[in-house]
């Protein structure tokens, strides 16, 4: 608790609380509610032109009553912030919301198991669905993940064992990987494709999102290998292990949730990935699983194809399976979370005891 | 009961000097640790006596700007000698850190017969193994109804006679043992110094410490160290406990020993 | 009594400092390996997409990046980058415009102003902003966000329409698939990483100093402005720099919001035309001969190299910033 008293130090001259300020807010919104209703000004319009200046206006006036001229300086400030920060947060929840409202449309039983086969654009949403998608995501992914993660994982241990001067250089060189944009990674193995004569499969695409998830698994590994205590690294070499088994027995499971973090977050960086499947796969509209012959679908590739219909149901398809993905994303997103505190209170836990 | 060797080793260091990449930090250190005695290494923060333990069972190389010049004699044989493995040495040579630093995703037991495993050892009766060490490390009655808990559920001072314990397994012929009390309360500090004194019948100890009146308790010879702003750190005074600390030859000595500095 | 006069240099010895074991030795072997594998990846990617694109970037030259035609129908075909590159720049010059102050606004907020718990949701929030996939940004971008985004368009254009940054040419403008949107996508898409760096950088900030401040008689404003942000900038730009990287490299949504034009589009961001790169190799992909995928295949070099310059240098600033450089 000291810690959060130390990083507010102006907590005691906080501006919240008071009568005037609670009149101060709520005026300014009632004002530009009732003038928009009145005048049928449009929200957004009416939000700009009437809530901002008397909001402006309005913590102003605070301000300045409470502390003179540089009161209003301080008003105006939290008002940006809090302007800008609500800003963020509708933007989120407006995606959101919409994925899940636009999204739940289309959601029915046999749209999680069924596949497209016989599924035009105009199609009915009684039929069809994105089984045959969910199916292909997952073993793409899969596919990607049992290659980067142990090497990943490997690349983790190196930056954080080994006493190598390069480890600088790798640090970052793989911190400008995981900034490579995705278009390039489907680039570069179309091309590779090209000269080691592939053919378009599942595997191709599993190729694809490989570079995309290597830094990711790497850098969250790395971190979650730093937490764990360099003591108890020193403490096995001194019992007389060597390296790999001070590294198996003794780091390794110390650090156990944040590895599966770097997994979790992994899956997540790659698991909507759009631009490098359709560059390396080709679409289907039936389940395959075999993924390394034919057509295969994804759910990133299957927002993409009905996106580019104008129809009704063929947009309220793309909703569903990106309400599909979003759930997929969130998934994985919340377990690394639930993990990731896990592994912080298991860390504290190691330092407390010492 | 498991048989242990119940041999000490005697330990010398030969003219050590040790360096942090350009930056030296002990010059020419010779000291002799005969069989079971208890060594004390007393001295400032920053004299260099904790990494001079760290010389003494290879621990040091693990830094990677380290540098060393001298040797170590186990029983007579220089440790630093290329055929000579780091491994084996540090078998020989056990370690009791500053802060108890059991394995946290272990259990008492396994914590017990970590080095074992880590090692690569096997040993016929584990179990025996197991009460025997904390037995040796006055910890067995303490934990015997909870060998399945995890380690971390010790509070520090058992945390710490544990991790003695660890040491103890592999049947070392010497103990390093750094400041191993100074993150503990009083009585835990002195079951500790009790431990000390039964191992001291059947290994050859060192032990680096602040506390004076510790260093006065619990050992046979005490070595004090000192350094400077630019000079490195080196051994002032070296002899038996009761001399260095009643009889100092040196004046810097005496007035460390007697709390005018450090 | 040891001569404690260092005259003598004593001779060092060689310490092992190699593995301890066989075991060990495949350990650190191993390991080795898949760090190389970081630069064995990008001397990859460099190389297969430089053997592709060599005919191409053979064949157009200079031009490449700064023309602006690309006919392949033609004999030997044209292919120009140039509003492509522009427009990139442009969408992520916007981009960064308006995710800037978001991103700052909600650090500071996290940072500064919000209790304990409310932080950890607000930062949890954040993340989960950046791990959207861009297919589902760019689906929303596409039928949520434009209608609405157009209205904001239009205001502009009506108010501000003197401006020539704001002005249409044409008539029955439909405020859509301009710059203007393709830039509020893109700062949805990179408002999380620029907050998360900014937010460490921020939570780096000397307490003790702020304290200072503020007994000195400074006010939160005078804070902010003169201990906050001269201590954060350069960190809060690696950042955006960062931000920056992704906004070049963002392909998908900004494909659904934009249209892809190869008459350039110079400032009017309120316009139905702009660029992308990463977005014009996808939306030409599906139909291209193979002369035109080598072209195609050159453009994704030009921004492999650009995005890791980008990168390698936010990394480096924002690491000194942060002093992670471990």
């Amino acid at each position: 608790m000291s810690k959060t008293i130390s990083r507010q130090p102006w907590a005691n001259q906080s501006v919240a609380g008071n009568l005037d300020i609670l009149i101060g807010s709520i005026l300014p919104a009632a004002i530009s509610v009732i003038l928009a209703i009145l005048t049928g000004m449009d929200f957004s319009l009416a939000l700009l032109l009437i809530f901002l200046p008397l909001q402006l206006i309005s913590v102003c006036t605070i301000a300045f009553k409470r502390q003179g001229a540089r009161g209003i300086k301080d008003g105006l400030l939290i008002l940006f912030v809090i302007f800008f920060s609500a800003t963020v947060l509708v933007l989120l929840v407006s995606v959101l919301v919409s994925v899940v409202m636009q999204g739940s449309a289309a959601m029915s039983p046999h749209f999680i198991y069924q596949n497209n086969k016989y599924v035009s654009t105009t199609t009915s949403l009684e039929y069809g669905g994105v089984g045959h998608a969910i199916l292909g995501t997952l073993i793409i992914v899969s596919m990607t993940t049992i290659a980067a993660v142990p090497l990943g994982i490997a690349m983790a241990v190196y930056l954080t064992q080994s006493n190598s001067k390069l480890t600088g250089v790798v640090r970052t060189v793989t911190q400008a990987l995981s900034g490579l944009p995705s278009v390039v990674a489907g680039l570069f193995i179309l091309s590779f494709m090209g000269f080691a004569n592939f053919e378009r499969s599942g595997f191709t695409g599993a190729l694809a999102l490989f570079p995309l998830m290597l830094p990711t698994v790497a850098r969250v590994a790395e971190e979650a290998l730093r937490l764990v205590p360099s003591d108890l690294r020193l403490a096995a070499l001194a019992l007389g292990a060597p390296n790999y088994r001070a590294f198996f027995q003794v780091i390794l499971p110390a650090a156990k949730s944040g590895i599966i973090t770097a997994l979790l977050l992994g899956l997540a960086r790659v698991v909507g990935e759009t631009a490098p499947l359709i560059l390396t796969i080709n679409a289907n509209n039936s389940t395959n699983l075999n993924p390394f012959s034919g057509g295969i679908a994804t759910l990133p590739t299957f927002v993409y194809g009905f996106l580019g219909s104008l129809y009704d149901t063929s947009q309220a398809r793309a909703w569903g399976a990106a309400l599909v993905l979003l759930t997929l994303v969130g998934l994985l997103f919340g377990m690394a979370r639930i993990l990731g505190r896990a592994k912080k209170t298991s860390a504290s836990k190691i330092k407390k005891a010492k | 009961m498991t048989k242990f060797q119940e041999t000490a080793s005697s330990l010398s260091a030969e003219n050590i000097s040790v360096w942090f990449g350009e930056r030296q930090v002990l010059q020419d250190v010779s000291l002799t640790f005969p069989a079971n005695k208890v060594t004390a290494l007393i001295g400032p923060s920053g004299c260099g006596k904790s990494t001079f333990l760290r010389t003494l069972n290879r621990m040091h190389e693990l830094i990677p700007s380290a540098g060393l010049a001298g040797s170590v004699l186990l029983d007579g044989q220089d440790i630093y000698d290329p055929k000579m493995n780091a491994v084996d040495v540090r078998i020989k040579i056990g370690m009791v850190f500053q802060k108890p630093n059991p394995f946290p995703t272990m259990s008492i037991r396994e914590n017990v017969i970590s080095g074992l495993k880590l090692s690569g050892r096997k040993n016929a009766n584990p179990d025996e193994l197991v009460e025997t060490s904390l037995r040796r490390a006055s910890i067995w009655n303490e934990v015997k109804d909870r060998l399945n808990d995890q380690a971390l559920s010790l509070s520090g001072g058992q945390q710490q006679r544990l991790c003695i314990a660890r040491s103890l397994a592999m049947d070392p012929r010497v103990l390093l043992m750094d400041e191993p009390c100074s993150a503990l309360d009083p009585g835990s500090t002195r079951r500790i110094e009790e431990t000390i004194q039964e191992l001291s019948e059947s290994m050859t100890i060192v032990i680096v410490t602040h506390n004076m009146q510790q260093a006065q308790r619990v050992s046979d010879q005490t070595a004090f160290f000192l350094a400077d702003d630019n000079v490195p750190g080196g051994v002032v005074e070296f002899g038996e406990t009761e001399q260095v600390f009643n009889q100092p030859i040196d004046s810097r000595t005496n007035d460390y020993v007697n709390g005018h500095f450090g | 009594m040891p001569n404690r006069q260092v005259d003598i240099q004593p001779e060092r010895r060689k310490l092992s400092v190699g593995p301890l074991s066989t075991g060990d030795k495949w350990f650190f072997r191993t390991t080795t390996i898949a760090s190389n594998f970081a630069f064995i990846l990008v001397a990859l990617i460099l190389v297969f997409l430089f053997a592709k694109a060599w005919p191409a970037i053979q064949q157009q030259g200079p031009a490449f990046i700064y023309g602006n035609t690309w006919d392949v129908e033609s004999d030997p075909p044209v292919m120009q980058l140039g509003p492509m590159i522009w427009g990139s720049l442009q969408v992520a010059f916007l981009g960064i415009l308006i995710a800037t102050p978001m991103a700052i606004s909600a650090a500071y907020a996290i940072v500064f102003m919000l209790p304990q718990r409310l932080a950890k949701i607000a930062t949890t929030l954040i993340d989960l902003l950046a791990a959207l996939p861009s297919v589902v940004i760019g689906l929303w971008g596409l039928l949520s966000f434009a209608p609405v985004a157009a209205n904001w368009a239009k205001l502009l254009n009506q108010t501000l329409g003197f401006i020539p940054l704001f002005q249409i040419t044409g008539d029955e403008p439909t405020y859509i698939d301009s710059p203007f949107i393709a830039g509020w996508i893109v700062a949805v898409m990179i408002v999380p990483i620029i907050t998360s760096v900014t937010r460490e950088i921020f939570s780096q900030t000397d307490s003790g100093l702020i304290n200072g401040a503020l007994a000195l008689g400074g006010s939160r404003f005078s804070v902010f402005s003169r201990v906050i942000l001269p201590t954060s900038a350069p960190g809060i730009v690696g950042g955006i720099l960062l931000g920056l990287g992704r906004a070049i490299g963002e392909t998908v949504a900004i494909l659904y919001v934009l249209q892809l034009t190869f008459d350039i589009n110079w400032y009017q961001i309120l316009e139905p035309h702009g660029g992308a790169v990463a977005s014009w190799i996808l939306s030409r992909f599906g139909e291209a001969t193979e002369k035109e995928f080598e072209g195609l295949m050159a453009a994704g070099l030009v921004i492999f190299i650009v995005t890791l310059i980008i990168n390698g240098l936010a990394n480096v600033i924002v690491s000194r910033a942060a002093g992670r450089n471990r």
